[in-house]
């Protein structure tokens, strides 16, 4: 339980140490329970969520849809915990960061020192 | 040698940056309808800022976590999302706020009319973050902000009644419902929670770890401590020149007037323009810290000093929120009424920032030996004590008193 305590709503960072989401939810399997998956992404808002408001958070996020507004980070891809949980990858290789991908963004083209 | 210019220039900016114009507003009418009264609020709640910007400093340069991070993992998705709410809110109103102000001022020092400065105000804010890396913005405004020492030069031109002056550091309650209202709004213009959400992400925009917690500290106590004079002397020289006249502020210009009373225009365009830098960089932290709070507890790439390619939804988010800020403050609404409601507001969101701080900075498991000493323990539990009862009594406070109007 402690590991849990630990993982979860924490930080995730890459390979290269960019800000890539956030421990959304956590995937346990066997007995006793072991960590198998860190689950990331804005779909999986409403399950954290009382029910009231999950219906409303749904309605903002989608519904939960593995491999888009949630995304399933195997434990093996864990590098360490610090303060952040890195990842042994980059972000893109994770399917991971992608909210952040300056191609999207006009902001991103923004002429700033 | 290097080292204490380096800490100096921090502490200075540190002393700029402190007044907004939530203090500018309370304190002033705090002098007006009490005159010295209320002098230990403002050092109560100085001490206040003091504590927490230490704490949220520490636990960034330590562990790495900025404020909202710390939320999001103390509090978890649920609470933590009704923090952000709360302080999103706030901020974007405090934001709304500073930028009526800086257009007040520039009003007044230029004849054109209120809303055109508005705009005009934020393309000069996004032009100076868009030009400036953070450190400059951070001293551009705290520098300027210097200017309103000629408050303190104006209280020694007054000579007031020391001893009266004296009377007002010890604490005293008085059980009209006004003065609760001054209490409550001048120690949370103190304690405003955008100050520790910029302070902190501050502390990782500039790279510190544990080698910056002396400077930390030096920049909260000095800092803040000489801020804090800067406040207490607003209230003074407000009460020396409005209270026995029975004057009530309610317009950002008056806030000004007893710097001109004491050395003519020079007084007042120091005055006026101290304000305006004070206000400008208020609106710099309110916002970012809008932005930061969002990005960190959504685990978005954040900060200033990533650049808007590097983080182009904390980049847009914080344009989105410059904007919301202007329509609030091109609302008609006079900007010293959505400060009022602001910082009351404020002292409700208030708990809800500083718990999560409290905890894990007292937490050894994260913070190691630099966990809260018995001094921080001490004072941050009474502080937090303060607040939860402040934050009780703000909002039947504010209806009480029909926003301080009496």
């Amino acid at each position: 339980m402690y590991v849990v305590h630990r993982l979860l709503d924490e930080q995730i960072c890459d390979a290269e140490g960019k800000r890539v989401g956030r421990v959304d939810d956590i995937e346990l399997q066997g007995n006793p329970p072991r960590v198998t998956a860190l689950l990331v992404g804005e779909g999986l808002y409403p399950r954290r969520l009382p029910r009231s408001l999950a219906r409303l958070a749904r309605r903002i996020s989608g519904p939960e849809t593995w491999g888009k507004n949630a995304l399933r980070i195997p434990w093996e891809e864990v590098d360490e915990l610090t303060s952040t949980v890195k990842l042994r990858k980059k972000a893109e290789d994770l399917g991971l960061g992608q909210g952040d991908d300056p191609g999207r963004w006009i902001v991103g083209r923004l002429p700033w020192n | 040698m290097k080292a204490i210019l380096k800490i100096a220039l921090g502490i200075i900016a540190a002393i700029g940056g402190f007044l907004d114009i939530g203090d500018l507003v309370f304190t002033t009418q705090a002098g007006a309808l009490f005159r010295y009264d209320l002098l230990w609020a403002v050092v109560l709640g100085v001490i206040g800022i003091a504590v927490y910007a230490e704490m949220s400093g520490r636990v960034a340069a330590v562990s790495g976590r900025p404020v909202f991070d710390v939320i999001r993992m103390r509090m978890g998705f649920g609470m933590g999302l009704l923090a952000l709410v709360a302080s999103t809110i706030v901020n974007v109103l405090t934001l709304a706020a500073e930028l009526g102000g800086i257009a007040i001022v520039l009003e007044l020092l230029f004849d054109a009319p209120y809303a055109m400065f508005v705009v005009a105000a934020a393309i000069a804010l996004v032009g100076i973050v868009a030009l400036l890396p953070f450190g400059g913005i951070e001293r551009f405004f705290g520098y300027g902000g210097l200017l309103l020492f000629v408050v303190v030069a104006t209280v020694f031109h007054q000579n007031p009644d020391w001893g009266e002056v004296g009377r007002g550091f010890i604490p005293s309650i008085d059980s009209s419902t006004l003065y609760l209202y001054f209490v409550v709004g001048v120690f949370a213009a103190a304690l405003m929670p955008y100050e520790v959400h910029f302070y902190s992400s501050g502390a990782i925009e500039e790279g510190w770890t544990e080698e910056n917690l002396k400077e930390n500290r030096l920049n909260a106590i000095i800092g803040y401590g000489i801020g804090g004079i800067l406040a207490v002397g607003l209230v003074i020289v407000s009460g020396f020149l409005f209270h026995p006249l029975g004057v009530e502020p309610d317009n950002l210009g008056t806030v000004a007037l007893p710097m001109q009373g004491a050395f003519g225009e020079t007084g007042l365009l120091l005055a006026l323009g101290g304000m305006l830098f004070c206000v400008g960089g208020a609106a710099i932290d309110s916002s970012f810290a809008a932005s930061y709070n969002l990005a960190q507890f959504l685990g978005w790439e954040w900060g200033r000093y990533q650049g808007p390619r590097k983080a182009p939804r904390f980049t847009a988010s914080w344009l989105v929120f410059l904007l919301l800020g202007i329509a609030i403050a091109q609302s008609g609404i006079n900007p010293v009424d959505i400060t009022e409601y602001s910082v009351v507001l404020a002292v409700v969101a208030l708990p809800l920032t500083y718990l999560p701080v409290l905890l894990i900075a007292g937490d050894r498991s994260f913070m190691d030996r630099y966990a809260n000493g018995p001094i921080a323990t001490t004072l941050g539990w009474l502080y937090f004590a303060v607040i939860v009862v402040l934050a009780l009594a703000a909002i039947p406070l504010l209806l009480a008193t029909n926003a301080g109007g009496g």
